[in-house]
């Protein structure tokens, strides 16, 4: 880890709130992942957002069973905790990951209450190449009229989070992450229409 | 003797708990997002909301504007300009153009702010609803359940009282038509600055320990009645009596003296600038 804990995540947390204030607008964080040297089983981006937002205050859960080592090697690094998926203050989920577990982790995650709707998960999501032409339409505040994006995301799993964030205020806000050091968000005021479906 | 203090004042603990709520308040427009307001070696009430939120979000390279009611040099921008930059070394200035982060307690420039700036506002009531219910379980509640009845009839009884609405500054807002929010006490002239703005606004309470946001292109309306439509301040027949300048937000200055009354424009940085252009222009015309 030869980053700079203190300037170089500020930059990260800079990036990765421009795309939150900007949904669909992708951020490169290419500079900061060339110093990443930690040769852990996942993206650069993926880690560099966790050493980001975790601390020993928050929890987080990853949905591939058998991660150990990452769990551990994250919960030393950041000292946040493991804990179970209807607890977690983030989730993460790794390319490995199939639809149907994401699906049915996100009806299960924590989706903040009516009184206190900021204590719901976050979510940080590796994802094939992002790119700013794909199937998704955006609409909603941080976009001026609609953007235009491609996630790794299918159909079932984009119904599931739109299920999810049904009823604003609740809801859960995604971080995408690629192999390219991308990120790109999606918070839960994002309305998406997926091209070709209904 | 002087503590050698860390980056931008803060342990990265602190600043990490406080982007974390930046974020959920960026993805939950108008709604105020408690977070553990840190002690501040400026007394609260004095812009520490402000304050923590520009330390967490700042980097080496940004470049800094601190205002104060418009003015750059008044004690409260001064002091806290001075703090950020002893801790962290940024750059600082007056020109709001070439600010990245501009922390500002109630105004928000005259210059149109862009894609690539932060406004911080400083917030003494974070709770539109305070006048209407003191306690913050219940108001949370009646945030919950979209319950903003109480709020509309304080208009309604102002309007029965004084023939319009009376808020003077701080007057509320809908934000993407579901929190009903303090916009901060800056005068009506500003609120619809907020609305489509292309910054991110952050809006920061540290006495009150809550933290909220409007993120850019969404949509912020004052509230208003059909029959009496929301007006700002209005300087018509005025204009500054340094810069010539009208269609921005005005002081009235009284002369102690004569009693003579004039206006000068409240954004200290861009009257400056009008003043200098002026001179620009009659420096190149008398030479040529």
């Amino acid at each position: 880890m030869t980053f700079d804990q203190v300037h170089d995540l500020q930059q990260v947390y800079r990036l990765i709130l421009h795309s939150m204030s900007r949904p669909g607008t992708i951020s490169s964080l290419t500079d900061i992942a060339e110093r990443v040297d930690m040769n852990l089983p996942c993206y650069d981006a993926t880690i560099l957002s966790a050493m980001t937002f975790f601390d020993v205050e928050t929890t987080f859960h990853i949905l591939s069973e058998d991660q150990q080592e990452l769990i551990e090697k994250i919960s030393e690094y950041t000292s946040a905790k493991y804990a179970p998926i209807n607890e977690a203050d983030f989730v993460i989920v790794l390319r490995e990951d199939t639809e149907t577990a994401i699906q049915s982790a996100i009806q299960n995650c924590k989706n903040g209450t009516l009184i206190d709707p900021q204590l719901s998960s976050t979510w940080i999501i590796e994802s094939t190449l992002l790119s700013s032409e794909g199937e998704l339409t955006l609409r909603g505040p941080g976009i001026q009229e609609t953007a235009q994006l491609h996630t790794s995301f299918d159909h079932s799993a984009w119904h599931a989070r739109n299920e999810k964030t049904k009823e604003y205020p609740l809801g859960i806000d995604l971080i995408f992450t690629d192999e390219n050091a991308q990120v790109v968000c999606i918070p839960r005021t994002t309305s998406i229409s997926v091209m070709g479906v209904s | 003797m002087k503590a050698n203090t860390h980056f931008a004042f803060f342990d990265e603990g602190s600043k990490k708990e406080i982007r974390r709520a930046i974020m959920k308040a960026v993805a939950i427009p108008g709604y105020q997002v408690p977070f553990a307001s840190r002690e501040m070696p400026i007394a609260r009430g004095w812009g520490t909301g402000g304050l923590q939120l520009t330390l967490s979000i700042i980097g080496k390279s940004d470049v800094l504007k601190v205002i104060d009611q418009g003015a750059d040099e008044s004690v409260n921008a001064v002091s806290i300009k001075k703090l950020v930059h002893e801790t962290t070394n940024v750059e600082l200035t007056e020109e709001t153009s070439e600010a990245t982060i501009i922390q500002s307690r109630h105004r928000i420039p005259e210059v149109p702010l862009t894609k690539d700036q932060i406004i911080v506002l400083q917030v003494p009531t974070p709770e539109p609803l305070r006048g209407v219910e003191e306690r913050e379980f219940v108001t949370k509640r009646m945030h919950s359940e979209d319950d903003y009845s109480g709020v509309w009839l304080m208009l309604f009884e102002q309007i029965m009282k004084y023939g319009r609405t009376a808020t003077f500054a701080d007057h509320p807002v809908y934000v993407n038509g579901r929190y009903v929010m303090a916009p901060s006490p800056i005068p009506r002239f500003d609120n619809n600055k907020m609305h489509q703005s292309e910054s991110l606004i952050l809006l920061g309470a540290g006495r009150e320990k809550k933290i909220y946001a409007v993120p850019p292109f969404t949509n912020v309306e004052s509230l208003a009645f059909e029959d009496y439509p929301f007006t700002v301040e209005s300087f018509e027949g005025h204009k500054c009596h340094l810069c010539g300048s009208t269609d921005i937000f005005l002081d009235e200055i009284i002369d102690q003296q004569t009693g003579e009354k004039s206006h000068q424009c409240n954004d200290t940085s861009f009257c400056m600038d009008q003043l200098n252009r002026k001179e620009k222009v009659e420096v190149q015309t008398s030479y040529a």
